[in-house]
C-alpha cells in the first residue's frame, strides 16, 4: 500500500465542520467492513456521535426520527434492556447509551422506563457492584453504567447505594486511584467511573482528594498527552478520564491545558476529520467524543459545556436538577 | 481503535480496498444473519455451534455470539452426556479462547468465556469422598495460571491479564500459597523496574501476609526499601518505583524510617540535581513529617524547606505548577495529608 504524500494541513485549531461531517458520514460507511464488525458497538457509537455533535454544538446534524428508530430496534424484549445492534443481547452499557440518546432527543417516553429499571437494579450483586448483562461479568464500569441510569432516569433509590460505595470502597488504592474490582490496578478509566459514581451518589468522601489529584496529574507526559497508568503511553481517550475525574475534584488546572489542547488538536484527521488515539492513527467516533470532550473541559472556545459526571452536554443534565460541584476552566474567546 | 495508523490511500487503492472488502462483507454479513436467525429459533444444535466458531474467529468481540455459544452448550450439547464429555468439551473451549487470546489479548468477551468455561468444569471422577474427586477441577485451574503468565510475558502490562490471574489465585481449588506472588512479581519487577503493575501486586500481596502475620512485617519492609534502593538508582525518573515507596513509607512510618528515608533520597538527589521525583518524596515525607511529628519538629524550618522545594519543583515541571504553588499556599504546607489509611 503506498502511502501519498500529505499536504501539509494545520490541526492547530479544532476542525469543527471537518469532524461533524467525519460523524455525519459513520452510517454511510456499509462499504467498509470495519463498519460491519463494530456492530456490537453500534448503539454505543450513536451515543458517542450524538453527544460530540452536541458538545461541538451542531445537535440536529443526524436525523432525530431515525435514530430514535433505530434505538427502539435495539430494544431486548426477552431481557427487557438494550442491545448494541437489533438482535444483539441486551447489556447495561448500550442500555447507557439508550437512556442517553433519548434524553438527549427528548424522547424517553418511548421507553419502557419501569421494565429498564427492573432490569438494571437485577444486576446487581450481593458485593454491591453490577454485572454487565445475565452472564455474569462484574466491574466497576458496570457499577457506573448502573448509577448513571438509575441516576437520569430518577430512580436511583431502587439499587442498594450503600452497597455501591462500599464496593467501590474496596477498589480504592493506596495511589488514591481505583482498579475495575477488588485489587486490580489503578487505571484512569476505573477512577473516572468510580469518582463520578461517588459524585451522583454524593459520596465523595470516599476519595482522597490530594493524593488522586496528584496520581492524575502525573497522567500528563512531556508530550502534552495523558496516559492511563504509570509509565503507558499518552492517548486522546484519556483526555476525558483523567480531566472528568480532575474537575470533579475541581484540580485541572494541576495539569498544562495548554499542552493537553495541543496534542489533542495534533490528533486530528485534517482531512477526512475525526480524531485518533494518537497523532497519524486512524480516528474513530470513540476518540473523536473523547477528544472534543477534553477540549470542552478544558475551555476551548466555541464548544459546548459537557457535563462530566454523566459525559452529556451540561444543559440536559441540569434541567433534570443533576448538576454536581464540578469545575471545568472557563470558556476562553475565540 | 488503538495504534493502527492511518494510511492515505489513492482513489484507485481505495477502490480497490473496497473491492477487496465486498466479499468479506458478504462472507461475514451472510454468516452474521445465519446465526442470528438460528439463535432465535433457539436452535441448540451441534451445526450451530459450528457457525458461532467460525464467526468468533473472524470477530471475537461480537459478544451475543459468545452468549448464544454458551446458551448451546447449556441447553444442547450437555444434555444428556456423560460428565467426562461435558468437561472434554469444555477443555475444547478452553483451546479455543487461548488461540483467540493470543491474536486479542484485550478482548474481555474472550476472558469471560474462559472464566465462565472454567466454572463449568464438572467435578469427577468418582464420589464425593474420594480424594481425585475434583481432580479434573484442580488440572484445569492449575494450568491456569500458566496460561496467564503466559500472555504477561507477552504484554507485562496487561490489565486482562493481571485481572484473570488474580482471578485464578483466589478461586483456583487447590491455592497457591501468596508467598508464591513475591517470588512472580520480584521476577517482573527484575525484568523491568518500569513494570508498575507488578509493584502494584507485590503490594497487594504484602500487605495480605502482613494482615494474616505470614510474614515479619518490619523486616520484610526493610527488604523492600532495599530492593527500592537498587531500581531508584537504576532509574531515578521512573515513577513505578517512586509510587511503590510512597506505598511502603505509607502514613503510619516512624519518625526514624521518614527520615532515614529522606536522608537517603537526598543522596541520590545530591547525584541527580533534577530529580523530580527526588524533589517530590523529599518534599512529600517532609509534609509527613511536619504533619505527624509536628510537636517534635522545627515547624519553621521545616515548612521552609517544603518551600523551597516546591519552588524548585515549579520551575522544574512547569506542566504541574499550579499543584505546586496550591500546595505551597496551603495555611501550613503539611495539612494537605489526610492521613487515611488503607
Ligand atoms: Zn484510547
Amino acid at each position: 500500500m503506498t502511502t501519498v504524500t500529505k499536504p501539509n494541513l494545520a490541526t492547530d485549531k479544532l476542525l469543527t465542520d471537518l469532524h461533524v461531517k467525519y460523524i455525519q458520514n459513520l452510517g454511510e460507511n456499509k462499504d467498509d467492513l470495519m463498519y460491519h464488525l463494530t456492530a456490537h458497538l453500534r448503539l454505543n457509537a450513536i451515543y458517542w456521535g450524538l453527544t460530540a455533535l452536541c458538545v461541538l454544538g451542531r445537535p440536529d446534524a443526524l436525523n432525530r426520527e431515525e435514530m430514535i428508530e433505530f434505538v427502539m430496534s435495539c430494544w431486548d424484549e426477552e431481557a427487557g434492556g438494550f442491545g448494541a445492534h437489533p438482535d444483539h443481547d441486551a447489556h447495561i452499557h448500550p442500555t447507557l447509551s439508550a437512556i442517553q440518546i433519548l434524553i438527549m432527543q427528548n424522547a424517553l417516553d418511548r421507553m419502557d422506563v419501569d421494565r429498564v429499571v427492573k432490569f438494571i437494579v437485577s444486576l446487581q450483586q450481593p458485593s454491591g457492584v453490577f454485572a454487565g448483562d445475565r452472564w455474569g461479568e462484574t466491574d466497576t464500569r458496570f457499577l457506573y453504567c448502573a448509577v448513571n441510569g438509575l441516576s437520569l432516569l430518577g430512580r436511583l433509590d431502587e439499587m442498594n447505594k450503600d452497597k455501591a460505595v462500599e464496593y467501590i470502597q474496596r477498589c480504592r488504592n493506596y495511589d488514591g486511584g481505583f482498579g475495575s474490582s477488588v485489587g486490580a490496578e489503578s487505571h484512569a478509566a476505573q477512577v473516572f467511573v468510580c469518582v463520578a459514581a461517588l459524585t451522583i451518589l454524593d459520596r465523595l468522601d470516599v476519595v482522597d482528594v490530594d493524593t488522586l489529584g496528584w496520581w492524575l496529574s502525573e497522567r500528563q507526559l512531556p508530550n502534552g498527552g495523558l496516559n492511563g497508568r504509570p509509565e503507558k503511553l499518552e492517548d486522546v481517550c484519556y483526555s476525558f478520564w483523567v480531566l472528568s475525574a480532575l474537575s470533579i475534584l475541581n484540580k485541572v488546572p494541576w495539569i498544562d491545558a495548554e499542552m493537553l489542547s495541543s496534542f489533542i488538536l495534533s490528533a486530528q484527521d485534517p482531512e477526512g476529520g475525526g480524531i485518533a488515539d494518537r497523532p497519524g492513527d486512524m480516528v474513530d467516533v470513540f476518540h473523536t467524543l473523547f477528544g472534543v470532550a477534553g477540549l470542552s473541559i478544558l475551555g476551548y472556545p466555541g464548544l459546548v459545556d459537557l457535563d462530566p459526571v454523566y459525559c452529556m452536554p451540561a444543559t440536559f443534565i441540569g434541567a433534570r436538577g443533576l448538576r454536581k460541584g464540578w469545575q471545568a476552566l472557563s470558556r476562553r474567546q475565540a | 481503535m488503538h495504534g493502527i495508523k492511518r494510511a492515505r490511500l489513492t482513489e484507485e487503492e481505495r477502490e480497490a480496498r473496497r473491492r477487496r472488502e465486498l466479499s468479506k462483507i458478504d462472507e461475514f454479513t451472510k454468516l452474521s444473519d445465519a446465526t442470528l436467525a438460528r439463535k432465535k429459533e433457539r436452535d441448540w444444535s451441534r451445526d450451530a455451534f459450528d457457525l458461532t466458531t467460525l464467526l468468533l474467529q473472524i470477530n471475537p468481540e461480537f459478544y451475543t455470539i459468545w452468549n448464544y455459544r454458551r446458551l448451546i452448550l447449556l441447553n444442547g450439547l450437555f444434555v444428556n452426556v456423560p460428565a467426562e464429555l461435558v468437561k472434554d468439551i469444555l477443555l475444547d473451549e478452553l483451546g479455543m479462547t487461548m488461540s483467540a487470546l493470543k491474536a486479542h489479548p484485550k478482548v474481555y468477551w474472550i476472558w469471560n468465556h474462559r472464566r465462565w468455561c472454567l466454572e463449568q468444569i464438572p467435578y469427577g471422577p468418582g464420589q464425593e469422598s474420594e480424594s481425585h474427586y475434583a481432580g479434573w477441577k484442580q488440572t484445569a485451574w492449575d494450568r491456569e495460571l500458566t496460561v496467564a503468565e503466559k500472555m504477561l510475558d507477552v504484554d507485562a502490562r496487561n490489565f486482562h491479564a493481571w485481572g484473570y490471574r488474580r482471578y485464578v489465585l483466589d478461586s483456583m481449588p487447590n491455592p497457591r500459597p501468596e508467598s508464591n506472588e513475591l517470588i512472580y512479581t520480584a521476577r517482573k519487577i527484575e525484568a523491568n523496574f518500569s513494570n508498575f503493575s507488578a509493584w502494584h501486586q507485590r503490594s497487594k500481596a504484602l500487605a495480605s501476609l502482613w494482615t494474616q502475620g505470614k510474614l515479619d512485617e518490619s523486616k520484610s519492609r526493610e527488604d523492600e526499601f532495599e530492593l527500592l534502593r537498587n531500581a531508584m538508582y537504576t532509574d531515578p525518573n521512573d515513577q513505578s518505583v517512586w509510587i511503590y515507596h510512597r506505598w511502603l513509607v505509607g502514613t503510619e512510618s516512624s519518625r526514624e524510617i521518614l527520615e532515614r528515608e529522606i536522608v537517603a533520597i537526598q543522596e541520590l538527589l545530591d547525584e541527580q540535581p533534577d530529580s523530580k521525583w527526588c524533589l517530590e518524596s523529599i518534599s512529600y515525607y517532609k509534609r509527613l513529617l511536619l504533619n505527624k511529628y509536628t510537636s517534635e519538629v522545627d515547624v519553621n524550618v521545616l515548612s521552609e524547606e517544603i518551600r523551597s522545594l516546591l519552588d524548585r519543583l515549579e520551575t522544574l515541571d512547569p506542566a504541574r505548577q499550579r499543584r505546586y504553588q496550591d500546595l505551597r499556599k496551603r495555611k501550613r504546607v503539611g495539612t494537605d495529608l489526610q492521613q487515611k489509611n488503607w
